[in-house]
């Protein structure tokens, strides 16, 4: 019997010690849902979950965990189907291999994509447990059923736990298409659990990336170009260093030509035996840096050069109508321009990676949002065969979408394979904000002319960003993409029988990434502020007003096709305004001196209303409540919902209140907390969730609660008297 | 020259220079790796350690001045509060959990001397330490609670 061997390692061995190398040599079968084999006597009915003959039951959880629960997440629901106990249930992290199917933890789809392929899993795992309690007991299986860890067969008051059930499990056929409990039975779906990494974090035992430690393992500390797209010509190491044993030497990395993708940028690695003495010479280091095209580089020009973009026509995404003429024509039009700035993600871990290269295979532990995609990656920039790369995901320290673009990593391989040692890629908090890939800036002008109702009849909207597609695709891919602005600006749920939505894209000279809710933050700022600027000019309250624009409405069309089960529904737009309506207590009296702002948003396939309270006395506008429901559909981890819709309001706030980040001569002028600031405790306001209770598919948790942040405290601030801000930060 | 000092309460005597951060001696030479890295300047508070019972960034700390000091950090405070670890499972407080050695180092700190820590204490004596993923909530509740529990 192949015992699983994870259990007599606590997570942190298991990753510490040379044997955590072994996740993937772990027996697991080859097939990848439906096509199960069985070639392990491990019960193992896919590659997500096995149970021993111990009774322990390893889920194996192949998206990154980045704090938005997955490992969690993903054992509620096998456990779920399985009728396992929870305490007897132990998550491994997988390692980077297609034959879990997508593992790009990023865009909210994680238990979108998995909630059925899991719950086939589990359910494949009972039918079995219970097929061979049947057998032994030589009765019907339809006469047994699994509960609390164990198969009972109620007639003949019989019962035997999973672990003495799993050998005997183990060589039966794996059922293709298991029945899945109903969901009235679920006992862990939809239930709050605890994370499974709780303790560790709360006693310092968890592991991140530069939490690993290896034999023999050397630190870099990297010095990168100042300007993206330099390369370091010449560089001069204090004498100092000459004479520290700790020191290693200096190597060299050049930008690499071409796209920019997740290639490393021109750098100066310092190798070192220990952090500090990296940090040291590092900061010693005379470097001269060979020209760019970047250097004249200027976000204040760029964002100039965007709000010119939003003056002329640009490419037409929806035109209904004459728009234009009627515009053009009209006596009275409400115009306004919204902007928002560059941002960074910041995780409190700054990127760092492991890797060990021998010969012509590296072994990567790093904290990776996707480690297929690492790994491919890699295969890209070296030499090395697929099978010869292995990637396995450490806890991600926060990652917001900085950890799905591997280029620190490949900074890693490369010095490994330089030095013949392994190598830890360590970037200070300086390194993550100068070379993040940034959060596009936005100027949008939106423009309308309302009839007598006070609705509107003619409306105008146009965005200008520079597009993620320029950085990681290619530099010629300036205009915005479909799916970029399928995040609420083609998809806008604000239509109107005269319509044009026009879009541009300018390309920065910095790189452009996604972060959390990506071009939904911009798309939703503009759009309600805009619609609470309407209402304003109709005389209406700004939910009546959103209310009577969805008035007869039913299904959202964007630039993409829905996917099945997913349609944009305004009913469902509805309902979370009308619930945050009663929750925030909106049509009562509120404090004096208190003022609510309201924004809704659909993204990810998830609906979102969020009402923020303000202090009007204060002059930063202090938030003091806010007020959040939620309808992803079917969730998994109720509490998970609730904490993540938390901690987007924060995040949210962070970029709504005073984050900002400038280049000049193409160099970022920020580099650390002080320059750019991050919502901390005194920031943080009561906040109150509502899940919608839901039968609809599952649907995304991590980001969507961010987009109406923004808007509902501009909406706020302008209620308090603080005049309309529409310029990103607020405060 | 070797320096000693106590961690945890277990007595170390190293031979680093003398400007080491006590974020570094931690991680690199004692293999404590609970305490983290977050901006290497004193501003995030992810490095946050108690040295003789105040809340310190291990990052500016250089170890001479650590040195003949009592340090704790994380990894002894499950046997120091127990309740607030507790606490901060049951409250569901962390998130990704990365600056979450150093919310706890500063609660602890701020628990020790004020019982009964009201929001205003807490945001005071919190606001050093970021948190990306936004847990401020659950740490005000998990504090509020450790704090209603030693009533």
């Amino acid at each position: 019997m192949n015992t699983p061997q994870l259990r007599n390692l606590s997570r942190r061995n298991f990753l510490v010690s040379s044997s955590a190398l072994v996740v993937g040599s772990y027996a697991y079968t080859t097939g990848f849902n439906p096509a199960f084999a069985n070639t392990t006597r491990t019960l193992s009915p896919s590659v997500y979950v096995a149970v021993g003959s111990d009774g322990i039951v390893t889920v194996t959880c192949h998206r990154s965990e980045m704090g938005q629960g997955i490992k969690t997440a993903v054992a509620q629901v096998v456990c779920d189907e399985l009728e396992a106990d929870w305490e007897q249930v132990v998550v491994a992290q997988a390692e980077g291999d297609a034959k879990y199917g997508d593992q790009n933890t990023d865009g909210s789809r994680s238990i979108k994509n998995f909630f059925v392929p899991l719950r086939n899993a589990g359910a494949a795992a009972r039918e079995m447990l219970i097929q061979a309690a049947a057998e032994s007991w030589g009765v019907a299986a339809s006469e047994c059923e699994a509960h609390d860890h164990a198969v009972h067969h109620k007639a003949s008051s019989r019962s035997a736990s999973f672990g003495e059930l799993a050998d005997a499990a183990s060589v039966l056929d794996v059922p293709e298409t298991p029945t899945l409990k109903s969901r009235e039975n679920w006992n862990h779906i939809g239930k709050s659990r605890v994370h499974v990494d709780a303790k560790d974090v709360a006693t310092g035992n968890a592991t991140y990336g530069a939490d690993v430690t290896l034999p023999n393992m050397a630190v870099a500390i990297m010095v990168h170009a100042p300007v993206l797209g330099s390369s370091p010509i010449d560089v001069k190491v204090p004498e100092s260093a000459k004479n520290d044993l700790r020191f290693i030497g200096v190597e060299t990395i050049n930008a690499t030509p071409g796209p920019i993708g997740f290639n490393p940028v021109g750098s100066v690695a310092v190798i070192a035996e220990d952090t500090y003495t990296g940090i040291k010479i590092a900061d010693e280091l005379e470097i001269s840096w060979s020209d760019s095209p970047n250097q004249s580089f200027d976000s204040e020009v760029f964002q100039e050069k965007l709000r010119e973009a939003v003056e002329q026509p640009g490419q037409v995404w929806h035109a209904v109508g004459d728009a234009n003429s009627m515009l053009d024509g009209a006596e009275e039009t409400i115009e306004a321009v919204y902007e928002t700035p560059f941002l960074s993600h910041a995780p409190m871990e700054p990127p760092s990676a492991i890797a060990k290269v021998v010969e012509d295979s590296v072994e990567v532990l790093a904290p990776v949002q996707d480690p297929q995609t690492t790994r491919n990656t890699i295969v890209g920039a070296q030499s090395f065969a697929l099978e010869n790369v292995k990637v396995t995901p450490t806890l991600l320290g926060g990652a917001f979408g900085r950890k799905s673009k591997p280029d620190f990593v490949l900074e890693a391989v490369e010095l490994s394979k330089r030095l013949k040692r392994p190598v830890r890629v360590q970037w200070r908090r300086e390194n993550d904000l100068q070379y993040d890939y940034f959060h596009a800036p936005s100027v949008q002008r939106y423009e309308a002319s309302l009839g007598e109702n006070g609705m509107p009849i003619a409306w105008r909207q146009r965005t200008a960003f520079p597009s993620i597609m320029s950085t990681v695709a290619a530099p010629n891919m300036v205009e915005p993409a479909n799916w970029e602005l399928d995040m609420g600006f083609t998809n806008t749920p604000y239509r109107c029988d005269n319509q044009s939505i026009e879009a541009a894209g300018l390309k920065a000279g910095v790189r452009i990434g996604w972060l959390r809710s990506v071009c939904n933050i911009f798309h939703a700022f503009g759009a309600n502020v805009f619609i609470d600027e309407l209402a304003e000019q109709a005389g209406m309250d700004p939910i009546d007003y959103r209310l009577a624009m969805w008035d007869g409405m039913d299904v959202i069309q964007g630039a993409l096709p829905s996917e099945p089960g997913h349609e944009f529904k305004i009913e469902r737009l509805r309902n979370v305004l009308q619930k945050v309506r009663v929750n925030s207590g909106w049509d009562q009296k509120i404090a004096d001196g208190r003022a609510l702002g309201v924004a809704v948003h659909h993204s990810f396939l998830s609906y979102v209303a969020t009402v923020l309270e303000v202090d009007a006395s204060d002059p930063n506008y202090r938030v003091t409540n806010a007020h959040v429901v939620l309808d992803c559909g079917t969730y998994v981890n109720a509490d998970t919902c609730v904490a993540q819709m938390e901690g987007a309001v924060v995040f949210g706030l962070s970029g709504a209140q005073r984050a900002k980040l400038t280049f000049k001569d193409g160099a970022i002028q920020q580099n650390n907390f002080d320059g750019y600031l991050i919502a901390r405790m005194p920031d943080g306001p009561s906040i109150s969730v509502e899940l919608v209770d839901s039968d609809h598919l599952p649907a995304g948790v991590g980001e969507p609660g961010v987009p109406p942040v923004a808007p509902a405290l501009s909406n706020a601030i302008y209620r308090a008297g603080g005049g309309r801000r529409r310029s990103l930060p607020l405060v | 020259m070797a320096i000693t000092m106590n961690v945890n309460g277990v007595e170390h005597s190293l031979d680093v220079d003398d400007n080491t951060p006590l974020l570094w001696v931690l991680r690199d030479h004692l293999g404590l790796s609970g305490t983290k890295f977050g901006c290497g300047r004193g501003l995030c508070g992810a490095c946050t350690v108690q040295i003789d019972g105040s809340p310190t960034r291990s990052c500016l700390t250089t170890v001479a001045a650590a040195s003949g000091r009592m340090i704790s950090t994380i990894e002894s405070l499950v046997e120091q509060q127990p309740d607030l670890v507790d606490a901060w499972v049951e409250e569901n407080v962390a998130q990704c959990g990365y600056c979450q050695s150093g919310q706890l180092m500063s609660a602890a700190a701020l628990l020790a001397t004020n019982a009964a820590p009201t929001d205003e204490d807490i945001d005071s004596a919190m606001a050093g330490n970021i948190c990306r993923c936004g847990t401020y909530g659950r740490i005000r509740k998990a504090i509020h609670r450790t704090a209603e529990g030693r009533q």
